[in-house]
């Protein structure tokens, strides 16, 4: 499951262009969106498209994903899950 | 027209009016480094693009050392320019859907030069006038016939600047100018540019 | 009000006359306002248009056939400027040209999108001044007419031709699509059925002046116009109108104006969910519910860098027929507060118009113009 997060966040640092973080700088349980990493909900379909091209899960409605991309660890949590 | 602050950001070195800042544009981190340096808690700077980063951190640094708390929040006019557009986006936007599967909203909403405009806005909630142009070099003459149009309509205090990155060129040199007595010659606001 | 600026600041009256009109619709003024009052509109179908080949209804240019439609029409915009005004007025070392585009030559990358802009409207014009370049998302065409207004209030020049001009592209409507913004059909701008945006295409042209237009000629005096930032989303609306109040407020009182003597709103209306409702709260706060509105988006799709421009136009031909032109797609109140969306070509003097605009970077700016009497 680590593994998984290491990766994920490289691809999140990658997918959203997050080109001066690092992975070390992302807390598996920080928030992502509104106040942690400021993301909102046009980066939110950045993570539809990571999780379509990655992980072959598909989310036809954007909305779901406010819950599901909470943070490293329920991304994680739901991939493990979906997969 | 008074000169309140400038900060330029260039392969020169960054500068706060005049005087070379102790931090170093030499790594490609360069951007990560002076906004830890800077101790700005803003985390919604990481998902900027080059020219809202660049603009950012020109004006943290302006700010530093001017405030313009006496202002009013619709009193400041953002007057804009450089020669590219939104050049490096644009071609990462392209490369999103051509190369990599398929197009990234997130570069989508910053292939447009003004992004950096509303990003200062957001940051500093400012809820003045705004304007982008698209010119051939940094025209100071042009500047300061915005300013005073500017001026004339009723602005206390115009923030103005060149910012492009395109082609391996990153500069952003950013003025600060207050609707008070003082002169602001064409040839002094060149060599601030010049630094 | 103003603090000496050493610059001139003489009170000249400020005519806006009709210098082109290419959209889908036709390729003068009088053949787009022909087809507007018909209920004509340019948004269709357009073919495998999507990324993954879907049919977006999008606002095209069909006779627009070369490989690079956007050089195509700046130089066909050009010359029909040439044609109807004389190549004297562009080379006259009082006039300026301000182009308005968001993309410009897009699909030139990796050459610069702006290269090809400068070097037709240097061939076809040969202006004596450069012209100046406004790209600042959807409100370049409104901000191009303030600041025409501006150089001509200053005495730098007497004439400004403002070029509004954007193009369909892949760029753009895969762009919009990646947002979940297009419609699957036509927009429908206010309606309670509205899914998004049409994008569409044109280019469009206003002679601003403080040379008085001929006699025969029809004009609008500039009142006055301004901008205002949201201060909250780069891509979103605010969900208080805020910029967009401001933006009118000031403009009213530079236009020296009462809201409530307006006769007619030319509103931004894409069609989205998000940018119908904050107009229509910013509308809702200034007390301009009843005032006759419509978006014009319906006719031509969202045209972008040059819907500021081609909108001013056609709110210009509606007040010289005396007409208000319904809105295209609306049937049935859809925002939360209540607006006068025009439903049927009505009848009107219309004397006095707001139009605003809205657009990425948190962008919002209006004018006031005025028919003359």
């Amino acid at each position: 499951m680590s593994d998984l997060k290491e990766t994920l966040k490289e691809q999140i640092i990658e997918q959203l262009n997050l080109e001066d973080l690092t992975p070390s700088d992302i807390k598996n349980d920080a928030p992502l969106f509104g106040d942690g990493l400021g993301l909102d909900s046009i980066d939110a379909l950045e993570f539809i498209v990571l999780l379509e091209q990655n992980y072959d899960i598909k989310i036809s409605d954007p909305s779901e994903g406010k819950e599901i991309f909470q943070s490293v660890d329920s991304l994680a949590a739901y991939i493990e899950k979906n997969k | 027209m008074k000169i309140l602050a400038c900060s330029k950001i260039s392969d020169q070195g960054i500068f706060l009016n005049g005087i070379q800042q102790s931090i170093e544009k030499t790594t490609n981190n360069w951007k990560k480094e002076l906004y830890i340096k800077l101790g700005v808690e803003y985390p919604k700077f990481y998902k900027m693009d080059a020219l809202a980063k660049m603009a950012f951190l020109g004006f943290e640094l302006i700010s530093n050392s001017t405030s313009i708390d006496h202002l009013a929040d619709d009193e400041l006019s953002l007057l804009f320019a450089n020669k590219h557009s939104s050049y490096d986006t644009d071609q990462k936007y392209v490369n999103s859907y051509m190369e990599k599967g398929s197009p990234g909203p997130s570069l989508f909403v910053y292939t447009l030069p003004n992004i950096l405009t509303g990003e200062l806005s957001i940051r500093n909630k400012w809820y003045g006038e705004n304007i982008f142009f698209i010119q051939e070099k940094f025209d100071p003459e042009f500047f300061i016939d915005q300013i005073n149009f500017y001026f004339s309509k009723g602005s206390n205090a115009c923030l103005c600047g060149w910012v492009d990155s395109a082609k391996g060129i990153e500069e952003c040199f950013l003025f600060l100018v207050e609707n008070k007595a003082g002169e602001l010659s064409i040839e002094e606001l060149n060599n601030y540019y010049k630094q | 009000m103003g603090i000496e600026t050493g610059m001139e600041r003489t009170v000249r009256t400020i005519y806006m006359t009709y210098g082109a009109m290419v959209t889908p619709l036709g390729n003068t003024p009088e053949d787009n306002f022909q087809s507007m009052s018909l209920g004509n509109s340019g948004v269709q179908k357009q073919s495998a248009s999507g990324f993954n080949g879907e049919d977006w209804p999008l606002g095209k240019i069909e006779s627009l056939h070369s490989d690079n439609r956007y050089t195509e029409l700046l130089r066909n915009t050009c010359n029909a400027l040439k044609a109807k005004h004389g190549q004297q007025l562009f080379q006259s070392e009082k006039t300026l040209i301000i182009i308005s585009s968001t993309k410009a030559d897009i699909e030139s990358l990796p050459e610069d999108t702006f290269t090809s802009t400068r070097k037709i409207i240097q061939e076809v014009l040969s202006p004596k001044n450069a012209p100046l370049i406004i790209s600042n998302a959807c409100i370049s065409g409104v901000l191009a007419i303030n600041t025409a207004a501006d150089y001509i209030k200053a005495g730098k020049f007497d004439t400004v031709v403002s070029i509004g001009i954007d193009v369909l592209t892949d760029f753009i409507v895969f762009g919009f699509q990646s947002l979940f913004a297009l419609s699957d059909q036509p927009s429908k701008p206010f309606d309670k059925n509205r899914t998004g945006i049409s994008i569409g295409e044109a280019a469009g042209a206003i002679i601003v002046s403080s040379v008085p237009p001929d006699s025969d000629k029809f004009y609008v005096e500039y009142l006055g116009g301004s901008s205002s930032n949201d201060a909250n989303h780069i891509s979103g609306p605010s969900r208080t109108g805020e910029g967009l109040f401001r933006s009118i407020n000031r403009t009213a009182k530079r236009a020296n104006i009462n809201l409530k003597d307006l006769n007619f709103i030319s509103a931004h209306g894409t069609g989205t969910l998000y940018n119908d409702e904050m107009e229509s709260i910013a509308f809702d706060r200034l007390g301009l519910n009843n005032i006759p509105l419509n978006s014009l988006k319906g006719y031509f799709g969202h045209t972008l860098g040059a819907a500021g421009i081609i909108e001013i136009l056609s709110t210009m031909l509606m007040m010289e027929n005396n007409i208000l032109l319904k809105s295209p797609g609306y049937d049935e109140q859809g925002t939360s507060c209540k607006l006068n969306v025009v439903r049927e070509n009505t009848k009107s003097d219309v004397q006095l118009a707001l139009k605003t605009a809205s657009g990425f970077g948190g962008g919002n700016a209006s004018i006031i113009i005025k028919k003359k009497v």
